[in-house]
């Protein structure tokens, strides 16, 4: 046996740069495997319209194996989790006559805790029917409520959880409104920093 | 649609000489193909069109078939080598179906018309990134396509990071 392993190391001190060559190539191999492998953080940004609905089970259709919970176990997924962002527009407190006068008048506390809570309500029903639809998908979703512009807030959100993809629907608007409105998709397409997913709900029209 | 054990995705994606729209690509190999579903990868590449020039008082200038011959094997050649590169990331980084397409015309129609008539269910594509002022001059095919293709867009966009981003 000693025999054996004086004539193994030999070769290896001559051919020990071979071997670290070779050594050093699977090392490098790797890497590309395991990159590609690695978990997706998916940020779908929700609201009341259909759209946006569509665009999560679009993205739940397609990206996500709706298999069997026994096969969702193995770990292999490419989304690690999704996160459903809706984002409430901030309710002004106060309401500037169209007459003269000119005066602020300031909403009652009542009425602003009113608005308040139908805010919450409204945004608590959007979010259990978004982690319905994830849970029937068996993929982990968290939630998250922001106050404030959509389009600023779902921006910062991505970049502050270190998002990989941004998805958002599309209400399809033409060019005229687009550019007097504003779209949040268009915003998004430009501002945010990680690949955003825009999905159009499907003509009711034509074929399909 | 049915048990999703094999579902059947046709990605499009579309290359040009850019180094955005490679990175575009290996983020879609990395990421979104994976060989639980049975994906079919489309590379389309669009060649632009021959520029004719014409200055404003309406004469043309028109090249000799020489020149227009070697424009056009330029062309050419430049697409041939996008592909080939595209086709190389695509063995070193999946192992999936890959299509190649190359067209000719305006990016962007074409890119949405292909989408179309290919049957994609995903548009990826890289984004120049440029500011509003280069946007609103030169156009953005990105902007384009997210607005008029049928299908979902994905636009991908390349990091600036200063340090070595690989």
């Amino acid at each position: 046996m000693d025999a054996s392993t004086a004539t193994d190391t030999a070769p290896l001190a001559a051919g020990g740069a071979v071997e670290e060559s070779t050594v050093v190539g699977m090392v490098m191999q790797e890497p590309v495997a395991a990159v590609r492998k690695s978990k997706m953080k998916v940020m779908v940004a929700v609201d009341e319209s259909e759209g946006s609905f569509y665009a999560l089970r679009w993205m739940l259709d397609h990206m996500v194996r709706r298999s069997s919970p026994a096969l969702a176990t193995d770990g292999d997924d490419e989304v690690e989790m999704i996160t459903l962002v809706h984002v409430q527009q901030p309710f002004q407190h106060y309401a500037f006559p169209a007459g003269p006068g000119g005066a602020a008048f300031y909403a009652a506390s009542s009425v602003v805790e009113s608005v308040r809570k139908a805010q919450e309500e409204n945004s608590a029903l959007i979010l259990s029917r978004a982690l319905h639809m994830c849970k029937e998908s068996t993929v982990k979703a968290e939630t998250l409520i922001l106050i404030g512009d959509p389009k600023d807030m779902i921006c910062q959100a991505t970049e502050q959880m270190h998002t990989d993809l941004l998805v958002v629907g599309s209400r399809g608007l033409g060019k005229i409104k687009r550019a007097l409105i504003g779209s949040v998709s268009d915003y998004c397409a430009h501002h945010a920093k990680c690949p955003i997913l825009i999905v159009k709900p499907p003509k009711e029209a034509s074929k399909h | 649609m049915a048990e999703a054990e094999a579902a059947e995705r046709r990605v499009l994606v579309a290359v040009d000489e850019s180094e955005e729209s490679m990175h575009a690509l290996s983020w879609c190999l990395k990421n979104i193909i994976s060989d639980k579903f049975s994906d079919t990868l489309l590379l389309l590449y669009v060649k632009p069109p021959r520029a004719v020039s014409t200055a404003l008082d309406g004469t043309a200038f028109l090249f000799s078939s020489d020149v227009m011959l070697a424009i056009e094997k330029y062309g050419n050649e430049v697409a041939d080598c996008v592909m080939e590169k595209a086709k190389k990331l695509c063995s070193e980084l999946a192992d999936v179906k890959v299509e190649t397409r190359i067209e000719n015309g305006d990016a962007r129609d074409v890119i949405c018309q292909m989408a179309d008539k290919l049957g994609a269910d995903l548009l990826v594509m890289g984004s120049h990134g440029y500011g509003l002022i280069k946007r609103a001059f030169l156009g953005s095919v990105s902007n384009h396509c997210a607005q008029n293709a049928k299908c979902p867009v994905m636009i991908v966009k390349k990091p600036k990071s200063t340090s070595n981003s690989h």
